[in-house]
């Protein structure tokens, strides 16, 4: 059949065309793939642990990678970001998250290299029928140290304030701590809640609650309350104008190799940086 | 005091405890039955893998239960595994050969050992771990291996217990005949007391299973994690029902993983009640022959 | 079977219950190792008395000791009567067909998990509380743990006192029966006074098991750090204790008072078997 169409001009360009058109489409394949193409035919584990706001991206990324390749196996553990730089300092996990940057203390006795792949912020967060919305950090104060206990002082209802705090070992906490709360005390009668995702549940069943919580991991099911006029959102801390932001990290002693080295890659690829965006953070790259 | 009026209000009192004790827990277990029946099928143990690729480990299994429902079955077959040998064996010497000396200062060992909090033989575990982990290798760290070890620990009392009293439980005659005819202590046991004692032994063990199934202190800190998939090896992660239900209790992100949760305590509930039944079934076998055993002042 | 596989059974049989009795043994070694910084040197009770502020370089656990106490005492409370009235029922204050059910599913009740209680009562009994007892907070707090708490350790205490009614001589019950006393007389004039020690026997036990209960004061006490004031208070318990700081960490002095914590509750522990023990003794039983 084709002996009998003359090479033309016309040809010549659909084959051209049609080769050029192949040739970007793999190479645009290839760049899709490219991130996950990188552990394709490798096989062993990644363990990870530590700050409970990079869960959902972990839990993605991970779910990514295993799907293409099954035999590749990632653990994932929470504990905190104190746990996470613990825990990769000695050798117990591969990375070791944190969300706040571990102190040159840290850094030096274990060795740590720092990833930086999202930023986020920690936010106030109320239950979503508490109709005090705004709040200074004065106010913020005296709420957690406990000179404030009744909502109807801040212009709420008059029910007392359930204050909910976390771990020793939270980088949320820490971060909140310092910058939200300049240093300030938190009462002996708070409640304490052992992750991020803890906080949310407890804020949202709870009308009387007060928390703090990461702001990529904020949704509906909790109302953020603004701090001297800002409020806790990407687009804030994106433009950073909320100033009680910090990065997620990932940690590992000494330079990474091997699935861990692709593992941190992956979350700096576009493919990374992708589900970051599609968690509620805000990318670096 | 009159003693009519003191019986009325005895009787009264104790129809009212039988009665809020009873509804308490019929309401508890009624209120999981209508939140988490709804939520159970398919999809909430295999997620959007088909079954017979998730059985047969084709497909990692990412939105249900089956990673966690794996890792239970793991961590209690091997941990009762490591115990039954141990225990029976410990119940046969405390049985059959230790003096009067012995079984006080080991009984009393057995029962501290029965009564520690599990939350303190997974700080056990955990410090064990760490000390392996320091002193001789460092790749271990908490993982199946240490959970299965320190949960052999736990229930450990329980079967050294019941195998105890199944063959100190046998009729004298039983225990002494085959002495009669010559045999000795080690034969006797092997080729009389261990068949009769089997159905006691066995309660033992199901009540093993069960404890392991159901805990959660001792995994929480001796390996278990939120997220691992399907056990690979003995020295990594892995997930548990019984964890999964704690954990997903704080941090549920959506109705859905809610409902999950109910569901997981519906098949960690009905995995209790299945052992139950089996230690019912077996009572029932062991009163068989001997004729009905019940408590001497019935009504 | 020969000689030689005879001894070697022996042997093995030695082996297996010395290595059991070392397991108690072995927990109590490794706890006093893995914490004696905090342990050695006689700062032992101090710890016993201090509050819990790591950030000053506190780590005592009074609180958690006064969460233990409250939550555990306050489900004995409503675990006793609960118990006793269901044993007596059981003892012929109820007709016996109803009584073979509760027992049935007194027995049934000892095979549910404490994290579904502990799940059960976030999700059902806390809201509960918190709408009826405003000052509550939360809801989350010694009121709610100590009610979930006495369900969980009914079934143990009610199957001791049942024993402790079941040993009961027989012949003082025929002899009750043969001066003509009814199930309440009965109850009152010779089983309860001679069934004492397995009552007391049940109380240490229920009691040992709420202490050592970790899941549901994790999930539904609040786990707040200061000395309750009130049953409606947020507590801590030594348990939940171990089981928060032991997530967070493992290095520092924070941690290390967690084998302090867990030393406590060991001896405590020990200290109930020994009295239960003695009572075990006083009934004539090895």
């Amino acid at each position: 059949m084709f002996g009998r169409i003359r090479t033309g001009i016309i040809k010549k360009m659909g084959i051209a065309a049609i080769s050029l058109l192949t040739v970007a489409a793999l190479f645009l394949g290839a760049a899709q793939a490219g991130a996950i193409d990188q552990f394709s035919g490798l096989k062993g584990d990644i363990r990870i642990s530590g700050g409970t706001a990079h869960i959902p991206v972990m839990k993605e990324a991970a779910k990514q990678i295993m799907s293409a390749n099954p035999e590749i196996s990632i653990s994932i553990a929470g504990g905190g970001s104190g746990v996470g730089i613990k825990q990769v300092g000695e050798g117990i996990v591969d990375i070791g998250n944190s969300g706040r940057a571990p102190s040159e203390a840290e850094k030096e006795k274990y060795g740590l290299k720092l990833f930086k792949w999202a930023i986020d912020g920690v936010g106030v967060a109320v239950n979503p029928g508490n109709p005090v919305t705004a709040l200074t950090k004065a106010q913020l104060k005296d709420i957690y140290s406990g000179k404030i206990t009744n909502w109807k002082d801040l212009g709420g209802s008059d029910a007392p304030i359930t204050v909910y705090t976390r771990d020793a070992s939270s980088g949320t906490r820490a971060v909140f701590w310092k910058k939200a709360l300049g240093k300030g005390d938190i009462v002996s009668s708070a409640n304490f809640v052992v992750s991020n995702g803890a906080m949310k549940t407890a804020i949202a069943n709870d009308p009387n609650a007060i928390g703090y919580v990461s702001v990529g991991h904020m949704d509906v099911s909790v109302a953020g309350v603004s701090l001297d006029g800002v409020s806790p959102a990407i687009e804030t801390v994106k433009s950073g104008e909320y100033t009680v932001a910090r990065g997620l990290y990932s940690n590992t002693k000494g330079d990474p190799s091997g699935l861990t080295k692709l593992f941190i890659a992956y979350l700096l690829s576009p493919e990374g940086q992708q589900i970051v965006v599609q968690k509620g953070f805000v990318p670096v790259n | 005091m009159n003693i009519r009026l003191l019986g009325g209000c005895l009787r009264v009192f104790s129809w009212g405890a039988v009665l809020v004790l009873t509804g308490s827990v019929l309401v508890l277990l009624g209120y999981l039955l209508i939140k988490g029946v709804p939520s159970l099928g398919r999809d909430l143990i295999f997620g959007q893998v088909d079954i017979l690729d998730a059985v047969l480990l084709r497909k990692r299994v990412f939105d249900g239960l089956f990673p966690a429902i794996a890792g239970t079955l793991s961590v209690v077959a091997l941990s009762v595994g490591l115990a039954i040998p141990v225990g029976v064996c410990a119940g046969i010497y405390m049985s059959e050969f230790a003096t009067v000396f012995q079984q006080r200062v080991f009984g009393l060992m057995f029962d501290i050992l029965a009564g520690i909090p599990s939350i303190v033989i997974g700080l056990f575990g955990f410090s064990g771990a760490i000390f392996i982990h320091r002193y001789i290798s460092n790749d271990f760290r908490p993982c199946l291996a240490v959970s299965v070890a320190a949960l052999a620990f736990l229930v450990l009392p329980y079967i050294t217990r019941t195998t105890q009293a199944a063959m100190q439980g046998l009729a004298e005659q039983t225990r002494q005949a085959a002495l009669a005819l010559g045999a000795t202590r080690v034969q006797n046991i092997f080729y009389v007391l261990l068949p009769r004692s089997v159905s006691g032994i066995l309660s033992g063990i199901i009540l093993a299973i069960g404890r392991c199934a159901e805990d959660t202190a001792v995994i929480m800190l001796t390996g278990v994690v939120a997220t691992a998939g399907i056990p690979g090896s003995l020295l990594g992660s892995y997930e548990a029902l019984p964890f999964y239900i704690y954990y997903i209790s704080s941090q549920y992100t959506d109705e859905a993983e809610l409902m999950s949760g109910y569901g997981a305590a519906i098949i960690l509930l009905g995995v209790c009640a299945v052992l139950f039944f089996l230690a019912f079934i077996i009572k029932r076998r062991l009163a068989g022959p001997a004729g009905p055993v019940t408590g001497r002042f019935h009504g | 079977m020969t000689r030689a596989t005879q001894k070697a059974a022996r042997i093995v049989f030695f082996l297996s219950a010395a290595a059991s009795a070392m397991a108690a043994a072995l927990v109590f070694g490794f706890l006093l190792v893995f914490g004696f910084p905090l342990i050695g040197g006689g700062e032992f009770f101090s710890l016993l008395t201090r509050p819990w502020s790591p950030g000053q370089g506190l780590y005592g656990f009074l609180p958690m000791i006064t969460g233990t106490a409250a939550i555990s005492f306050l489900s004995i409370v409503f675990a006793f009567p609960l118990s006793l009235g269901t044993v007596c029922f059981m003892g012929g204050l109820g007709p016996a067909r109803i009584s073979r059910l509760v027992d049935g599913f007194v027995r049934f009740m000892t095979g549910i998990p404490t994290v579904i209680y502990g799940f059960l009562g976030i999700f059902l009994l806390v809201p509960v509380v918190r709408t009826l007892f405003t000052s509550a907070g939360s809801g989350m707090c010694i009121l709610s743990a100590s009610l979930m708490l006495s369900l969980l350790v009914s079934p143990t205490m009610i199957i001791f006192f049942k024993d402790g009614f079941d040993s009961v001589d027989f012949r003082y019950i025929q002899a009750a029966d043969a001066l003509g006393a009814d199930s309440v007389q009965r109850l009152i004039y010779v089983i309860l006074p001679e069934a004492w020690p397995g009552i007391v026997t049940g109380v240490i036990m229920g009691l040992g098991r709420a202490m050592g209960d970790t899941l549901i004061a994790l999930m539904i006490a609040g786990n707040a750090v200061h000395v309750p004031g009130s049953i409606l208070d947020s507590a801590r318990t030594l348990t939940s204790h171990i089981a928060l700081v032991s997530a967070s960490d493992y290095e520092s002095l924070a941690f290390k008072s967690i084998f302090a914590c867990g030393l406590t509750l060991y001896v405590l522990n020990a200290l109930a078997v020994i009295a239960v023990r003695r009572l075990d003794g006083k009934r004539g039983q090895a």
